[in-house]
Parts: structure tokens; C-alpha cells; sequence
């Protein structure tokens, strides 16, 4: 039977790595797939966590997003996020996403007195800054391989639905 | 609530002298955890499989600095 002919289906319990009472939606995999990669790259873990992969979801989460803030916080905001002087490091920052665009938002939204009367001089130390930006660069590096996995994973979930309801259509 | 959080980011981290290079380790326990939370089928078999290859890879790491810095001293 082509695909078009399958409107919905319903999943028995005992199909394998595919779910309860699955609904498969007739939309196409890669709607998923992109939804998916959007997810996963605007909050890391995210796909994963709506992909039922929960726990996995949320270690991805805290470990990106710890990585990352750590060295935002080592480095100093204007010294780690900064498209203009670190052009290649800020395309590696930009695959962690939210956490990103919140690091760079805040630095833009912060009034300049802040920084002015910060304890500490802003433009921290030459040494620190580099370790944060390092930091801040393996974070948005490691969510892109979660990026690619959520994709992987998005892909491989809606084959397997697939082929569940393919393989029961014959059963009685 | 943006200003309590730019002063808790608005100034960084002194970091000095050797100190810099014990910052290596988290960041390679955080490479470690999401490589193998990607990597492990099961959820338990991660702390395990990330614990080891954070030592590996900081023990990979201080092999060839040593060897490095050996060849440095053998050469300068």
C-alpha cells in the first residue's frame, strides 16, 4: 500500500522501540526531522526530551548549557560573545543556540555603567577571556553533534513507525 | 532581572599562572558526558563510560604536554 493511503494508524503496545498507541501522522518525515533540528539547536536537548529520550534530554541540557555560561562567566560577556572580534569563534558560540543569542542579547541590553563600575576590570585578564571563548566554543561545537543525533534520531523514529504499521497491516 | 544578571556576568574570572590549565578538566568531563550521552544506548551506562573517557582523555592530554615539554627541554 503507498504511503498516501495511510491517513492514522494505531500502534499496538507490543511494538518494539516505537511507543503506546503511537498516532503516525500522515505529515512527512522531514517536517520532523527539521522541527527537530530547530529544537535541538535553539535549546540543547530539547529535541531529545520531545523524542522521549528524557533523561538523555536533560543531561544534554545541563552539560551545554554549563559549559557554556561557565565560560561566559570566566571570560566576561563583551570579552567571550563577540561577533565583531572573534568572527570564527562566534560562528562556533552561535550552534549552542538560546544560549547564545541570551549571552549576546544580555551584553546588548546591558547598560554600560555596569560593566563601567564592575569590580574586576571588564576586558578580564587576556588569559581569562581566551578560556572562556574556549569554553564558550566547545558547548556550541558539542550541541552541534547533539544537533546531528536529534536529526539521526527524528529520522530513525518516524522509519521504525513506518515499518510498525507497515508490519501490521498483515496481522489480524 | 537583566541587570543581576549582566553583574553576575559583566566581569570575568582572574586567571593566572598554572591555574588556567585546571579549567582543562571540566571542560573535558562536559566533552566526555555529551559524547557518551550520545553515544550509550542505556541511560546507566553513562557516568561509567563518561568517567572513563574523561581520564583518558586527561591522561592522553598530560602524556603528550609531557612529551612536548621533554622535547622542549631537550632541544632549548
Amino acid at each position: 500500500m503507498p504511503d498516501a493511503a495511510i491517513p492514522t494508524a494505531r500502534v499496538p503496545r507490543n511494538v518494539q522501540g516505537v511507543g503506546p498507541d503511537l498516532e503516525i501522522s500522515p505529515q512527512p518525515s522531514w517536517s520532523r526531522v527539521a522541527l527537530a533540528g530547530i529544537a535541538s539547536w535553539l535549546v540543547p536537548g530539547l529535541a531529545h526530551w520531545l523524542l522521549g529520550e528524557r533523561i538523555r534530554g536533560i543531561v544534554l541540557l545541563v552539560t551545554i548549557a554549563a559549559t557554556f555560561w561557565s565560560g561566559v562567566a570566566i571570560g566576561s560577556m563583551r570579552g567571550t560573545v563577540d561577533p565583531q572580534e572573534r568572527r570564527l569563534w562566534f560562528a562556533a558560540q552561535v550552534c549552542a543556540g538560546g544560549n547564545t543569542l541570551a549571552a549576546y542579547g544580555l551584553t546588548l541590553l546591558t547598560p554600560r555603567h555596569v560593566f563601567s563600575s564592575a569590580p574586576v576590570p571588564t576586558s578580564a585578564s587576556w588569559l581569562s577571556a581566551e578560556v572562556g571563548v574556549h569554553y564558550t566554543g566547545v558547548a556550541g561545537l558539542l550541541n552541534l553533534l547533539v544537533i546531528l543525533d536529534a536529526l539521526a534520531r527524528a529520522d530513525r523514529r518516524g522509519q521504525r513507525r513506518l515499518h510498525a504499521v507497515r508490519g501490521n497491516e498483515g496481522v489480524p | 532581572m537583566s541587570l543581576a544578571l549582566s553583574g553576575l556576568f559583566a566581569s570575568g574570572l582572574s586567571v593566572t599562572g598554572f591555574r588556567h590549565i585546571l579549567l582543562m578538566l571540566p571542560l573535558c568531563l562536559s566533552i566526555a558526558v555529551v559524547y557518551k550521552t550520545l553515544r550509550c544506548a542505556h541511560v546507566r551506562q553513562i557516568v561509567p563510560a563518561a568517567l572513563a573517557l574523561w581520564a583518558t582523555i586527561v591522561a592522553a592530554m598530560g602524556a603528550v604536554g609531557l612529551g612536548l615539554w621533554t622535547l622542549y627541554l631537550l632541544t632549548v
